[in-house]
């Protein structure tokens, strides 16, 4: 398959989001419509890339000298485009039910669309330069969502938001600058590109580099300490905060790190030094940092954004071993956490959709109302807690085994502090459970009268997200055998 | 061809002369002479750089025929036609789009007078950027500083009138330094005419005599320029300057003004002082420090503004910093990103002060930010004129300051002992950018209950012209910017 | 594939546990039958896999190299069984009790489902299978506890959650470990080898982790406060189980672990065995003492079970085989004796409303059968000769002289004594004062409570049962050492 193809997976959504925003439509049917099929032709195209790996990179333009625009789909590009593409057309259509009841879906459904186009712009990015491009790119475009509401939260999240990313992006440019004067090319090789011919003795130079690369990206990613800005855009309409900042936001900037670390500094070069000490304890850190303030937090997103938060520096916290295995807990918390994370948000956007309440102490009883929704958010705080039989214990044995494996003490206290945050994860996922449905005897019901269950294009999403929950938990040998090989540095 | 060695020349002469001829003109006239002059400049100096670009020379043009060490001469390398060609552009679209605004805001028996201000404005620049004497360099600098400064004033307010006086203050100061400079120059040398200096500076250099006197030259110079040209510390002027007074003669003093003296410290770097002998001086390491200084000083200065243009100017503070640096990094190829950067600045902050004015008009004149709210609906094409300006500054890939960003930090690795503070001052000046640039961007498009007027590009065709180029030629040295550095670097080693 | 059947008994309570919940319109009396059904069902299908020793199933890989694997052998097929009989008797004495709470079906549904649970547990082959059907367990057992909907018993039942979670992540932890150094996870009798090299102390710290880990369910200190919060405010047959069954998987988890993993090699001599034993024989003074001064009836038996527990945990520690003896004929009579005294205190409860000790004067005149059945249970519990308690509390005792460890051969014994006494102290004043409350008590308020049949029959049937431990104890002794002849 030519590699063109790929042009078209990236381009063909922001041109229809543009169209989304610019024609003016009948009805909010039409509009619907429209848009979800852009975003479902967009993820067949992608899967269809997918399963005929086009081999070759595909340069579009030539900026200066060593700076090319490119393409290339390599195995952890595919992983991150696969992921990606298949949760958008769910999540699309959950979000038309949620943005009923908001106002000018118009621009929201244009800038959701551009976003698709972008994300898979980063995970399809050929080499350094063109990433670069589309992280910032996809800061920009995020920002109108984040805004939406327009209420002075909104405004005030955006600007902290803005901030943070571009500031961070400016400290990952330094790391840019480096790879790009210190390595061979910009491409993404397995194992890196870094000139040892080069380096001479500025070796140390290199690591301090690194780190500030991985911190600047790593805002994207939320670790501590600027981390700040993914609660305060809990603000956001649910189905922003869930699929693009826990999913497509935050996953890019863990998908960025993962491409500086194994495929641009390269895991050798970085093993063993003070570089991998310190991202090591920063990404612990923020495990148990994240999980911790969780538990503080009473406002429902903002409990699930932090979270995240700690979730992510579990992927992190892979991906510091640097080591293969490390890469495949990476990879493999990334897909599943994306899939329990979605369907947490969900719920709790259906729950905030429908009965207003954002608060976790004014859930009580809500269990009798809406079984299926708190059913499937059981289901995911159980995954997240990491119980047999569901997939988070399955990418946190990996993650284990890895760290492990790897002979590293730090990294046996990182699997204490997964442990540390997996009993607090069950501390702040269950009160929720137990209050909607065991909300105890003097509980007067009468207070959720008139509470339905969440409508089926909500409720489709949900079950579809369980059931893979479900299966990967028990059946994950495909999946993992193919993130086992990617991680190794195979297609 | 002998006649296209006469363009430099030409292109100074036309510019005084129609200044000169204003003077009498009516008003309608003088605008028509002056858009003439700077179309027929413009195309001179085209061919100009095409001609240069052929045949690989460089072109000296004796004035009046007097030979060296004597007489008076211009001399045109690549850089200089291209400089030259690059500021005629931003020249006229600076007018062009702030025409409208001009008609309001100044008196109408002033209006020729503007032309004639702007006139020699321009023949100063094209002076400085040409000549290779330097105390005809002086004479130009000395035209430039009246000039400008009757810009800042002819609005006629007493904020204007203020600024005028405080710029005169600091231009003169700087001047005086520069000519004390250069008198101790032409003492210890003899010698007037550029390329002549600089050999005999290297020779002193080399013998070591006159070793302080030539650090205090040096000092001189530099100071004095710096001091015109807004580094920090010396930049209090800008805020008001720029921001008081008209849309173009903002436009065209921050980005055009202090480029000349730029340029002019750069030509004397590499063909009065010499490269090597300023690096040695040490005051390089000074300049490079000043420079950090201005790229966080002007930011933070401009976080707390509320006036969009004085924000504005202040951003033009840190942006001279970023030149500054680069200066003071002292390799060529650092020298190649500062030149880049003049000219990417002076099509990004042209094209932010023409942006601004579209937003102020349809907020009922008010350049305050709470007024401004929601203006870039109402006023479509100066809305995504700003933005893309800001997109600029901030320094993302596709737009020129990326480029410059890229170049500048390209530089710095380079450098062993200046490479830290210069990347991570790079990379807090890009945040302080993001933080008051974008907070603007989300402002103006913030939407309101209030309406507002509403302009949109069928009433301003030719603003909205403006704007467009503007984006385009942004864009443009964004996304094709290796044919031009690559011009730079051969017109620097022409340069010297 | 003949060998799957002996997964039914696994997965016909939770089948039958899940059809409940969501059944809604299902008459009291029908239900009722069904779960008598469906536990009877149950015993008689544990009772057919004794003869099916050695059978194994390996079901699917839940990732690279983690089977989900079944096995039967004796050790399970004994709790098996103990937990069989003993959930049907408690289940019978539940249909009258729960008259008076609300949600039956609810209860039902997942006193069911642990059942399934717990048989899974039993038979687990490897630590994998093992390690998932006790998070199961830990989450089904969870709406048992906080059944009543009061706030206390929610907040105990959040208690219980977060240690057991806690308890198991402790284990997860040296579980992550075993997998990289040992051969292989299944359990072995004499355990598995492990390629230690240098990271000795590494799995050493690890089989402390998951023996802290697995004491969490049994209640061992320091993390054993949710015990005493969770088993008081449950339903009393809720509460028997739980004291009586679900702890004892806690000792499972740990024989298995030791014996089954790492070997008693590995772990003689090291500061992991002496910190095992002195735990063990902190609780189990701690537990005595705190029993001797709680007032509340179902909270002091709570603390009994802290203590008595750690009396088997003690005797796993010792790492011999006497001693081994000693626990495991201890968790059969605990087992039933523990049960037993919930139910008495439940029926208590049940007929009186009265849950506090002091409350009991004269209760032995009003409900003869209970208190007799309480007394001959506490007989028992106490040692007293010449039942059951007597012969296991010497077994312990012995393994511990025999064991030649410094301090603690001496030391264990002595406690455990002391213990006695204090089970004495906080046991018997309850039979006496319900049969002889003294001259001051107003006689003439006394009024025949004797519960129901279905609430007598099954603590008669415990009660023998205890007795039955006792006199018995030597065939049981044999079948014990049957499974030590394996290591």
């Amino acid at each position: 398959m030519n590699s063109y193809v790929l042009l078209i997976a990236i381009f063909l959504p922001i041109l229809g989001g543009i169209l989304t925003g610019v024609i003016p439509f009948k009805g909010r049917t039409t509009r619907n419509i429209f848009v979800e099929t852009v975003v479902i032709i967009t993820s067949i195209i992608m899967w269809a890339i997918i399963l005929n790996k086009p081999q070759d990179s595909i340069e579009v333009l030539k900026f200066t000298g060593d700076l090319v625009f490119a393409f290339k789909m390599d195995g952890l590009g595919m992983i991150f485009a696969g992921l990606i593409s298949s949760l958008w057309p769910l999540a699309t259509l959950y979000s038309f039910e949620y943005m009923e009841k908001e106002e000018r879906e118009g621009s929201f459904f244009m800038f959701y669309t551009i976003t698709y186009g972008v994300t898979l712009g980063i995970s399809l990015s050929g080499n350094l330069m063109t990433m670069y491009l589309f992280y910032e790119m996809l800061t920009i475009v995020t920002v109108p969502l984040v805004l939406h509401t327009l209420t002075r939260e909104a405004i005030l999240a955006s600007r902290t938001y803005l901030y943070y990313s571009l500031g961070g992006a400016a400290f990952g440019f330094i790391g840019f600058i480096f790879v790009l004067v210190y390595g061979t090319s910009l491409d993404f090789v397995y194992g890196g590109v870094l000139d040892p011919g080069k380096i001479g003795d500025r070796g140390n130079v290199l690591l301090l580099i690194y780190v500030l690369a991985f911190l600047g990206f790593g805002v994207k990613a939320a670790i501590c300490p600027f981390n700040k800005w993914l609660p305060q855009a809990g603000v956001a309409p649910t189905p922003v905060t869930a699929l693009l900042h826990a999913v497509a936001v935050v996953k890019s900037g863990a998908f960025a790190i993962m491409r500086i670390t194994y495929y641009s500094f390269g895991p050798d070069f970085l093993r063993g030094t003070w570089a991998q000490y310190t991202v090591m304890a920063i990404a612990i850190f923020t495990i148990i940092y994240g999980s911790a303030r969780a538990l503080k937090e009473t406002h429902f997103k903002r409990r699930l954004a932090y979270s995240t938060i700690g979730n992510l520096s579990y992927i992190l916290f892979g991906v510091t071993i640097m080591t293969p295995l490390g890469l495949f807990g990476a990879l493999c918390h990334m897909v599943f956490h994306a899939v329990m994370k979605i369907a947490s948000f969900f719920c709790a956007g259906a729950v905030i959709s429908k009965t207003e309440r954002t608060y976790v102490f004014e859930l009580n009883g809500l269990g009798k109302h809406m079984p299926m929704t708190f059913g499937i958010f059981t289901i995911s705080g159980l995954a997240l807690m990491g119980v047999p039989g569901l997939c988070g214990f399955v990418s946190k044995w990996y993650l284990a085994e890895a760290a492990v494996a790897s002979e590293n003490v730090l990294a046996y206290v990182g699997i204490g502090a997964l442990l540390i945050s997996a009993i607090l994860t069950a501390v702040y996922t269950m009160t929720i459970s137990v209050r909607a449905f065991f909300p105890g005897k003097d509980f007067d019901d009468s207070v959720n009268s008139g509470v339905k269950e969440a409508g089926v294009r909500m409720l489709l999403p949900l079950c579809i997200f369980a059931v893979c929950i479900i299966v990967f938990g028990v059946y994950s040998k495909p999946l993992t055998d193919l993130l086992l090989s990617v991680a190794m540095g195979g297609m | 061809m002998d006649f296209i060695c006469n363009f430099p020349f030409f292109s100074i002469m036309i510019s005084m002369f129609s200044g000169i001829v204003s003077a009498v003109l009516s008003r309608k006239a003088a605008k028509w002479l002056n858009l003439i002059s700077i179309w027929v400049i413009w195309f001179l100096s085209a061919v100009l750089l095409y001609y240069i670009f052929g045949t690989g020379e460089i072109i000296v043009y004796k004035m009046g025929h007097f030979p060296a060490p004597w007489g008076n001469e211009i001399r045109a390398g690549l850089l200089e036609a291209g400089l030259a060609l690059f500021f005629c552009s931003i020249m006229l679209l600076s007018m062009t789009g702030g025409r409208k605004k001009l008609m309001g805001e100044v008196v109408e028996e002033k209006h020729n007078l503007y032309y004639i201000l702007v006139d020699l404005m321009l023949a100063s620049l094209l002076a400085l950027i040409y000549t290779n004497d330097l105390f005809t360099a002086y004479v130009f600098v000395e035209i430039n500083t009246i000039s400008a400064c009757g810009l800042i004033m002819i609005r006629q307010n007493g904020r204007t009138i203020e600024a005028a006086v405080r710029y005169m203050i600091m231009s003169l100061l700087g001047s005086g330094l520069l000519l004390m400079g250069i008198c101790m120059l032409y003492d210890i040398t003899g010698h007037l005419l550029m390329s002549n200096i600089r050999d005999a500076v290297s020779s002193i250099y080399s013998a070591g005599t006159y070793p302080v006197p030539l650090t205090v030259t040096i000092i001189l110079l530099t100071c004095g320029l710096a001091m015109k040209s807004a580094l920090f510390p010396f930049h209090t002027w800008v805020a008001d300057a720029y921001g008081y007074s008209t849309v173009s003669s903002a436009a065209i003093l921050s980005s055009l003004v202090s480029k000349g003296y730029i340029i002019l410290l750069i030509k004397i770097i590499y063909r009065v002082i010499g490269f090597e002998v300023y690096r040695a001086s040490h005051i390089i390491d000074v300049v490079f420090v000043f420079g950090l200084a201005g790229m966080i000083m002007g930011s933070i200065s401009a976080i707390r503004e509320n006036d969009i243009r004085r924000m504005i100017a202040y951003s033009s503070v840190a942006q001279i910093g970023y030149i500054y640096m680069g200066i003071g990094l002292g390799t060529r190829y650092a020298m190649i990103a500062s030149i880049f950067h003049i000219l990417s600045h002076a099509a990004t902050k042209s094209m932010l002060f023409i942006g601004a004015i579209g937003l102020t008009d349809v907020s009922k004149g008010s350049r305050h930010f709470e007024e401004l709210t929601g203006s870039g609906y109402r006023h479509k094409i100066a809305g995504i004129t700003f933005a893309v300006g800001s997109l600029s500054m901030v320094g993302i890939p596709l737009f020129s300051g990326f480029i410059s960003k890229l170049l500048f930090a390209q530089a710095a690795v380079l450098n062993t002992r200046k490479m830290l503070p210069a990347l991570i001052v790079l990379a807090i000046s890009t945040i302080l950018n993001a933080i008051y640039f974008m907070k603007t961007v989300i402002r103006i498009y913030t939407p309101t209950e209030e309406e507002g007027e509403r302009i949109t590009m069928k009433q301003e065709k030719v603003y909205a012209l403006t704007c467009i180029c503007f984006i385009a030629l942004n864009i443009f040295i964004g996304m094709c910017s290796q044919p031009i550095v690559d011009w730079i670097g051969a017109g620097i080693d022409m340069f010297a | 594939m003949t060998e799957a059947f002996i997964l039914i008994p696994v997965v016909l309570p939770i089948v039958a546990g899940l059809l409940l919940e969501f059944i809604r319109k299902l008459n009291k009396k029908t239900m009722n039958l069904c779960v008598v059904a469906v536990l009877a069902i149950e015993a008689v299908l544990v009772f057919m896999n004794m003869g099916k020793i050695g059978a194994e199933v390996e079901l699917f890989e839940l990732t690279d190299n983690l089977p989900i694997y079944f096995k039967i052998d004796n050790l399970g097929i004994m709790f098996a069984i103990l937990m069989v009989v003993i959930w049907l008797l408690a289940g019978i004495f539940s249909f009258e009790y729960m008259k008076h709470e609300d949600n039956e079906r609810r209860y039902q549904g997942f006193y069911l489902m642990v059942l399934g649970v717990l048989i899974g547990l039993d038979f687990a082959g490897n630590l994998v299978t093992f390690y998932m059907f006790y998070e199961m367990m830990t989450i089904t057992a969870f709406p048992l506890v906080i059944h009543t909907g009061k706030k206390e018993a929610t907040m105990a039942g959040l208690k219980y959650l977060y240690y057991s979670l806690g308890g198991a992540y402790f284990a997860l932890f040296g579980f992550y470990f075993v997998f990289k150094y040992a051969d292989s996870l299944t359990f072995t009798p004499g355990g598995v080898g492990i390629n230690a090299g240098s990271h000795e102390t590494l799995l050493l710290i690890c089989a402390l982790f998951m023996i802290i880990g697995f004491g969490v369910k049994a209640g061992m200190f320091p993390l054993h406060a949710w015990l005493t919060s969770a088993h008081p405010v449950a339903p009393a047959p809720a509460s028997a189980v739980l004291s009586g069954i679900i702890v004892k998987t806690g000792i499972l988890g740990t024989i298995r672990v030791i014996y089954y993993i790492f070997g008693t090699k590995f772990i003689r001599g090291t500061f992991v065995q002496t910190v095992w034993m002195s735990l063990a024989l902190l609780t189990v003074l701690m537990g005595s003492t705190m029993a001797y001064k709680e007032k509340l009836l179902k909270k002091r038996l709570a603390y009994s079970t802290v203590s008595q527990i750690s009396y088997i945990m003690f005797g796993l520690s010792l790492l011999n085989e006497t001693a081994f003896e000693g626990s495991l004929l201890h968790v059969l009579m605990h087992g039933f004796t523990k049960c037993g005294l919930f139910l008495a205190a439940g029926a208590i409860i049940y007929k009186t409303g009265k849950t506090k000790v002091d409350e009991l004067r004269g209760i032995g005149k009003e409900m003869p059968i209970v208190i007799w059945c309480f007394t001959i249970l506490s007989i028992t519990l106490i040692g007293i000769p010449p039942t059951g308690g007597l012969v296991s509390k010497w077994y312990l005792c012995m393994g511990a002289l025999k064991s030649g460890i410094a301090v603690f051969d001496i030391l264990g014994p002595v406690i455990l004594i002391v213990s006695a006494l204090l089970t004495a102290g906080y046991l018997l004043p309850i039979t006496i004062q319900g049969f002889f409350p003294g001259d001051d008590y107003d006689y003439s308020g006394l009024e025949h409570k004797e519960p129901a049949k279905t609430m007598t029959i099954p603590l008669i049937v415990l009660t023998a049962g205890a007795i039955g431990v006792g006199l018995f104890s030597t065939p049981i002794i044999t079948y014990i050492e049957t499974i030590l002849a394996t290591f």
